[in-house]
């Protein structure tokens, strides 16, 4: 799914075309750019309705837009890499499991008991 | 869970529309599953204030609500698709912040990433740190482009704008797949500090043609030939992805579907060795056929045993 500027302003209503610029032009949403202007994906569109949500729902101020979501993009970041360690330890022998858990265990208090 | 509106935001029924507005707040601060991707129970509690606020935060539904017309579950908004649904994906590594996990890493990065992870020390400490507070590389830029398919065989240059009213031109080499990504180095955003600028990813769709179809480096189309050249043979102009045609000869007896292979006409890759144009002939009557062609048809078959379907008969 690619849409123009002009699908996407009208799948999110809330969103402005001065709005949407703004944000493109601020690096808030990236969207591949076209011959014909820029071309959003399925990424960019649900990256935009969280963008309303911050600035419209939550009132948070347009200064304060970079710090929010470096931290979210981080987060996301994070959050990929540990899964993706979360995969290799899947991968390892039993015991080699076992040990991590329990070495785990006693760093993290609330890590739960294998059998 | 609760279905009460006015108990899902923490008002009293008495509660201003203001009043509404500022608790619903509050809640969405504190609930946003893009804040909280991995909490199901705020998610679900922000479904539901979403869902009480969609009632109570219009007035007009409010009154319907209070009046008993609408009931608190029938203003369900179709189901939205989070920003951490995608984040969490592959798809989502387009918004990363500094240095990427994985693919595209050399092994200082990977080794220093462990080291954390794990507690070791296999490079010098604290140097991951210090690159990422003095400098860092720009973020990469993406571009999309579609172009005719006889570029992407040929190759060409194309023009694309960025955001701030630069543009940059994009080379389109020779032989481009439909999807590709090319990959300009330091054509991204720029660095901070002393980092390296990022790149620019252009991605380009090839729009289809009306006679070629490409398969691998071999190019496919087909061939309409008249009757008298399927029986007689003949020698045929054929055009190719080069732009110029080639004279290809079709062999005396030939039957729609037969294949004739040309070899070195393909997609020409970059490791030079090019694909071939693969012809599927094409017999092809004139819309209306005449008598002295209907009396020659009349006359071989009354004489020739031709039997193309006998093997269907015996198959089935």
């Amino acid at each position: 799914m690619i849409l123009t500027e002009q699908r996407v302003l009208s799948e999110i209503q809330r969103l402005t075309r001065r709005e949407l610029r703004l944000w493109v032009q601020e690096g808030w949403v990236r969207p591949a750019m076209g011959e014909a202007g820029p071309l959003f994906d399925e990424v960019d569109v649900a990256r935009l309705r969280l963008l309303c949500d911050l600035r419209k729902e939550m009132a948070l101020p347009s200064d304060a837009m970079p710090v929010v979501l470096t931290l979210i993009d981080r987060l996301h970041q994070t959050r990929r890499d540990l899964h993706v360690l979360v995969e290799v330890l899947q991968d390892q022998p039993d015991d080699v499991r076992r040990l991590i858990s329990e070495r785990l265990r006693t760093r993290v208090s609330g890590w739960p008991e294998t059998e | 869970m609760n279905s009460d509106p006015y108990k899902i935001l923490g008002v009293p029924k008495t509660a201003t529309q203001d009043e509404i507005k500022k608790a619903y707040r509050k809640l969405v601060k504190d609930l946003h599953p893009d804040l909280h991707p991995d909490d199901a129970v705020k998610q679900e509690r922000f479904k539901a204030v979403s869902v009480a606020y969609g009632l109570l935060g219009a007035p007009e539904k409010r009154r319907r609500f209070d009046a008993g017309e609408i009931d608190a579950s029938g203003q369900e908004r179709p189901e939205r698709q989070y920003y951490h649904q995608y984040a969490g994906q592959d798809a989502g590594r387009r918004y990363d912040r500094g240095p990427e996990f994985g693919a595209g890493m050399d092994e200082e990065d990977l080794s220093d990433i462990f080291a954390q992870v794990f507690g070791g020390r296999t490079g010098g400490p604290g140097r991951g740190a210090f690159r990422q507070a003095g400098q860092a590389r720009g973020e990469d830029l993406r571009y999309h482009l579609e172009i005719d398919f006889l570029d992407s065989a040929r190759g060409t240059k194309r023009r694309v704008t960025m955001p701030d009213g630069n543009s940059i031109e994009i080379v389109i080499p020779p032989g481009l797949k439909d999807g590709q990504t090319l990959r300009l180095r330091g054509k991204g955003a720029p660095g901070y500090g002393q980092g390296d600028p990022g790149d620019a990813l252009v991605t380009v769709s090839v729009r289809p043609h009306t006679i070629f179809t490409r398969s691998g480096d071999d190019i496919e189309m087909e061939l309409p030939i008249t009757f008298d050249e399927a029986v007689l043979g003949a020698k045929v102009d054929v055009p190719t992805v080069s732009g110029t045609s080639v004279s290809v000869k079709v062999p005396k007896g030939a039957s729609s579907g037969k294949r004739l292979r040309l070899r070195g006409k393909g997609i020409k890759g970059a490791e030079g060795k090019a694909g071939d144009q693969i012809v599927r002939l094409k017999i092809v009557l004139p819309k209306h056929t005449d008598s002295d062609l209907e009396d020659l048809a009349r006359r071989w078959r009354e004489k020739a045993g031709c039997a193309p379907r006998a093997e269907l008969r015996r198959m089935t």
